[in-house]
């Protein structure tokens, strides 16, 4: 239970980093389980379920707000020096990055490089086709790896 | 897995929700659906609704009722009036 609340709350959070927001999709989609506990045959089936249904809640919690980062990409601050503060600043960076993603998009990476899923799992989530999260995977990755390196981080050692 | 990759995997690495959500949750979950904000607004609304019609209600009974003290009020008038213009009559006949 406790690692479905810190997995539910981490979804919401990574796609929408509102921490306020998240709390509430998260609380919506174990309401949900619990209202649906009937329909739901085993711990596996209610991570599937509850992954599903965040992912869902969390795309329409965006829509309903229109809600985008408060803070623009170019007026962040860069990671200036390496070593621990570095590593903090750059995971900040790569939140917000990803949180500026288009939704499907966002919701592909966030199941990829939070929960681990391979691309076939992804495709089962969201019920989309493999190839296009395939895709979606490919083409986030090579504009994050873009902004990075217009922001003067390249490859990950820090040239600012 | 690339420098990226790894990076991604640390930023977006799962994290604990505040506290007290476990105990937001349940109570959440053991309040009778329709209970929640939405619920409230709902039942704001119905109570709302209510008051407008009971108002628009009482308001025509009030219109109602001070319309019939009018024609009584006129009718009083009209026999007090009789009334003097009879005494007259009769202070004439004599």
């Amino acid at each position: 239970m406790r690692a479905n609340q810190s997995m539910v709350f981490s979804l919401a959070y990574h796609f929408l980093h509102d921490r306020d927001a998240a709390e509430e999709v998260a609380q919506e989609a174990f309401l949900a389980l619990h209202r649906n506990l009937d329909r739901i045959d085993s711990g596996q089936h209610a991570m599937f379920w509850l992954r599903k249904v965040t992912v869902q809640r969390a795309i329409d919690e965006a829509r309903r707000r229109k809600r985008r980062p408060s803070v623009d990409l170019e007026e962040m601050a860069e990671p200036a020096a390496g070593g621990a503060a570095g590593d903090v600043l750059l995971d900040e960076m790569l939140r917000r990055m990803v949180a500026t993603l288009p939704e499907a998009a966002r919701a592909v990476m966030v199941l990829r490089y939070q929960e681990d899923l391979d691309p076939a799992e992804i495709a089962e989530v969201l019920e989309m086709p493999l190839g296009t999260v395939k895709s979606h995977l490919h083409r986030s990755l090579v504009l994050l790896r873009e902004k990075l390196e217009r922001r003067g981080v390249g490859e990950f050692g820090w040239t600012g | 897995m690339d420098g990226l990759e790894k990076h991604l995997r640390d930023a977006l690495a799962r994290k604990e929700p505040p506290a007290g959500f476990a105990a937001k949750a349940g109570a959440a979950a053991r309040r009778p659906a329709g209970t929640g904000w939405r619920g409230w607004a709902v039942q704001g609304l119905a109570a709302a609704l209510v008051l407008v019609v009971a108002g628009g209600l009482a308001y025509r009974r009030h219109e109602g009722e001070a319309a019939k003290e009018q024609v009584m009020q006129a009718m009083r008038i009209t026999a007090s009036r009789l009334n003097r213009i009879q005494a007259r009559v009769r202070e004439v006949r004599r």
